[in-house]
């Protein structure tokens, strides 16, 4: 049995297909295909843009609205899987298991994100998958020009939208 | 990347140099608690852990609270932020407070000061406690990976920005702030991961200020780093009292027993 695999249309830049880890990410896969087969990725955008870390999106709509999620999801980052530049990874508040539907996607290697004990500080953040075609596309993305939107930090000027999100 | 017979960057800030009196024992430090009205439970430990502490001076290292958008909003005596002061000036009547501004709450000004009871700390700060050296910051300005929020922080921290950004209305500003939050839970934290310290720069600052020991907060990842030999930085945890588990911790200075990381409520002693 094959990895899930699901593709990202991110309007005017092309295809992101990342390949899910259902073995070692069983719920983070479940989660994040459930939150794909509901269309909540459709009409989103990465609203975090950090050229040298990550590129954070799925949570919010065009214009900063944040949209609905379901209940968090326990956090296995204890997988041995490493946050190394093209994985996805679950975004989450300092809560280890707060993640709901927002994710990364490294651009570098971030050790430091990296699980290192089941304790508040050590918990790290749960690698799910990685791109497995369309790196230049996320390449791009992480190049984009950002700014403030009132409060927000990092935010691509020009919307870099996920039209939709499909599993395959 | 620099010659390395350059001078230091124009970055390297020089540190403020905080005299410590001699009779002090014990200095605590916390920092990132983002108090708001809409996390009492917070709000209710760090009022505890004020009013309790054992330590001749509590460090407050920055976002204090979630959002600061101006200091009129202590024109209303009954405002979440003003009985926050309320609270925090009858403590600095017999313990010494100390506030350095963080990312979320750097609009903190002089009234803020003033009605607080809280001694200023700039960002950063070096003192010289038992013998060592220490260097005190939020930790956001050396987070150099994230450039976009570098050229932000260099523009808002200047009174021309700062001005503009005031003369808003107050509730245009507060309506930037609630912008900031999810519109079905007032109080629920953003799902944000923050780029790490860079380690040169650390170092750079550290040397700077003759000191071996960086202590910050800002990214929420507690933790001791070694940089270089003998030359460390330590992380604060930030404070959320409605989080399974709780968060909510101390970094003790004692003359005697050095630096230890407390819970708080802390077991006795």
């Amino acid at each position: 049995m094959s990895n899930p695999q699901v593709e990202l249309h991110i309007t005017g830049h092309g295809v992101v297909t990342i390949e899910l880890d259902a073995e070692k990410a069983p719920k983070s896969t479940e989660n994040f295909l459930s939150y794909v087969n509901k269309g909540h990725y459709n009409n989103t955008i990465f609203h975090r843009v950090i050229p040298g870390f990550m590129v954070q999106g799925g949570g919010f709509e065009p214009g900063m609205t944040q949209k609905d999620t379901a209940a968090p999801i326990e956090n296995e980052a204890k997988n041995g899987l490493k946050n190394t530049k093209y994985t996805l990874a679950m975004a989450r508040t300092s809560d280890p298991h707060s993640a709901s539907a927002q994710f990364f996607i490294n651009v570098a290697d971030n050790g430091f994100l990296n699980h290192t004990a089941p304790s508040a500080q050590g918990w790290g953040y749960a690698v799910f998958g990685k791109v497995v075609k369309g790196t230049e596309i996320v390449d791009a993305i992480k190049g984009v020009k950002t700014g403030r939107k009132g409060f927000h930090d990092d935010v691509p000027l020009t919307d870099v939208v996920i039209e939709k999100a499909v599993a395959l | 990347m620099p010659h390395p017979d350059a001078p230091a960057l124009p970055s390297v800030p020089a540190a403020f140099e905080l005299p410590v009196p001699a009779e002090w024992q014990r200095i605590e430090f916390i920092s990132d608690l983002h108090l708001q009205a809409g996390e009492p439970r917070t709000v209710a430990a760090w009022l505890d852990y004020l009013t309790h502490t054992t330590a001749d001076a509590v460090f407050m290292l920055g976002d204090l609270f979630e959002v600061w958008i101006g200091d009129d909003v202590l024109d209303d005596a009954q405002s979440f932020e003003a009985r926050c002061c309320e609270r925090m000036r009858a403590i600095a009547r017999h313990k010494a407070l100390f506030f350095m501004q963080g990312n979320r709450d750097f609009l903190t000004g002089p009234t803020f000061a003033e009605r607080s009871g809280c001694t200023w700390l700039s960002d950063p700060t070096a003192f010289e406690f038992a013998g060592q050296r220490y260097l005190l910051s939020h930790g956001d300005a050396l987070c150099l990976d994230d450039t976009d929020y570098q050229r932000f922080r260099a523009m808002a921290r200047t009174a021309a920005w700062q001005d503009a950004f005031l003369r808003q209305p107050i509730e245009a500003r507060r309506a930037q702030a609630r912008g900031m939050r999810d519109q079905s839970h007032s109080h629920q934290r953003a799902a944000m991961v923050y780029a790490e310290l860079d380690r040169q720069a650390s170092l750079d600052w550290l040397q700077a200020a003759r000191a071996t020991t960086l202590i910050h907060g800002h990214t929420h990842r507690p933790a001791d780093h070694e940089l270089a030999p003998g030359m460390r930085r330590i992380v604060l945890s930030d404070w959320d009292l409605d989080a399974t588990p709780a968060r909510a911790q101390v970094l003790r200075l004692d003359r005697l027993q050095g630096l230890q990381r407390l819970p708080w409520p802390c077991p006795a002693a």
